[in-house]
């Protein structure tokens, strides 16, 4: 029996490097309205991904979660790529750091700015808050 | 003597100089690799999203109205709204590189119609602008040295919103490239509107594609618009990104061959300032030689004439004592 029968390709890719390269059986994306999950086989298509966090089941069984940025996937011929902005593993996350983003974040929110500069702050809050929930679950710090 | 003094001062001072050219040197270099070793890491990706985002491309449908690839074909060439990204450097010293991006942007300036915006990276640029009394963007405050990618996040941001707002119809990017280890060359580049690779296809080729092998169909999800505006401002931060570490390595590049024949330069002046100070010692002992060897002479000349008159007077008064006895 042939042991990739029902896993795909997947590429996880960031400015910072490649994250993820190798066989796997599903993986959960954040998406504008709710999370997609993409098995081995499916339909061709471009989704675009938000702030969030994806899951990966690899090959074992066994998942890796990561906080991801926006970005992009393609699927295509049982072969899944993914373009983002950033992506960290849950033990890479810097909770201080975030915490501080977020409140700084908060802070600039309040404050009357250009719908630009509202933007990028509501941008960094949402990739904070991914992030401290993210590390808040898996309570590492 | 003043002459040969100045000449040991002016080697001296050239002496300084070449260990200044010499350490601009070897820190450029330095700086090269840095910079190269960081493009090449990024390189993966951006190339990843060129390769997504000309398939989207392909896939989207034609009657798809984004932004980002609005021509803009209702209003005349002349009176677009152009924007340019011109990638100077902090600093001179580096041949011709500023100069070369600099007469560029200037030509267009004078050919492209009166609407045009600069966003000047680097402070060369920015200086030089400014004295022609040539307006610039006053809140684009970049610099060029060390390039990083929260940086070209900044400056893509920040075109993107211009350019969705409509401050800008197109957007240009004037920068330099390394062709070679050698060859630097400025290149003028459209950022946006995002061009459709296969162009033609409202022409006849859009037959071809129909009619001829089965397109496979791809989902969009949400929307073509909402996957294209999640990959372009990527793409642009990808193209700037790259775009600004090029131009650091064309500038460390250009440094590096500039402060190379500043080192050849001082090297032949030493040379040719060391002869001549050679000479002018040479000259300088050689006369004062002639000077004491002269003297010396002419004192044993005079001696000698002592001796004569000595001579002389003691005959004549042997001759006279001889007189005296008779």
């Amino acid at each position: 029996m042939s042991t990739n029968a029902h896993t795909f390709r997947l590429q996880v890719m960031s400015i910072n490097g490649v994250f993820y390269d190798d066989r796997c059986k599903n993986v959960i994306l954040p998406c504008i309205d709710g999370e997609m999950s993409i098995m081995a086989h499916h339909e061709e298509m471009f989704l675009a991904i938000y702030d969030g966090t994806i899951r990966i089941q690899k090959e074992d069984d066994s998942w890796m979660e990561a906080v991801v940025g926006i970005g992009s996937a393609q699927v295509a011929n049982n072969r899944c790529m993914i373009l983002v902005d950033t992506v960290e593993r849950p033990e890479d996350i810097d909770v201080r750091r975030a915490q501080e983003a977020l409140e700084a974040a908060q802070e600039k929110i309040r404050q009357k700015n250009s719908i630009q500069e509202y933007k990028m702050s509501q941008a960094a809050m949402a990739r904070a808050l991914s992030r401290l929930k993210l590390a808040s679950k898996y309570n590492l710090h | 003597m003043a002459n040969i003094k100045e000449i040991q001062d002016r080697i001296k001072s050239v002496n300084d100089t070449m260990k200044i050219t010499n350490a601009m040197y070897m820190i450029s270099s330095n700086k090269l690799r840095k910079a190269r070793k960081m493009l090449a890491e990024t390189e993966p990706y951006f190339y990843s999203v060129q390769g997504m985002f000309s398939r989207v491309i392909r896939h989207v449908p034609v009657d798809t109205q984004d932004i980002f690839l609005d021509k803009h074909m209702d209003i005349p060439k002349e009176e677009r709204k152009k924007g340019y990204i011109v990638l100077t450097d902090d600093k001179g010293l580096a041949g011709a590189y500023n100069h070369n991006v600099l007469k560029i942007v200037e030509q267009h300036i004078k050919s492209d119609g009166p609407n045009w915006k600069l966003y000047v990276v680097g402070e060369m640029g920015r200086q030089y602008f400014m004295n022609k009394n040539i307006p610039v963007d006053e809140q684009f405050h970049f610099t060029a040295q060390n390039p990083t990618l929260s940086r070209a996040r900044k400056i893509a941001a920040r075109i993107l919103n211009d350019y969705e707002n409509q401050d800008l119809d197109e957007v240009y990017m004037v920068y330099t490239t390394m062709k070679n280890s050698i060859v630097c060359e400025t290149q003028f580049s459209k950022l946006l509107p995002l061009d459709r690779k296969d162009e033609k296809l409202n022409g006849q080729d859009v037959l071809k594609s129909t009619s001829g092998a089965m397109q496979e169909e791809f989902l969009m999800t949400p929307s073509p618009e909402a996957v294209l505006d999640n990959i372009v401002p990527s793409l642009v931060t990808g193209f700037v990104y790259g775009a600004l570490v090029e131009a650091f390595c064309s500038v460390q590049n250009s440094r590096m061959m500039a402060m190379d024949s500043a080192n050849k330069n001082a090297k032949s002046m030493i040379h040719d300032l060391t002869m001549k100070y050679n000479r002018e010692r040479q000259g300088m002992i050689t006369q004062e030689i002639t000077e004491v060897a002269s003297g010396a002479k002419a004192l044993k000349r005079a001696k000698e004439a002592k001796e004569q008159r000595d001579e002389m007077m003691r005959r004549e008064a042997e001759a006279m004592e001889e007189e005296e006895g008779n």
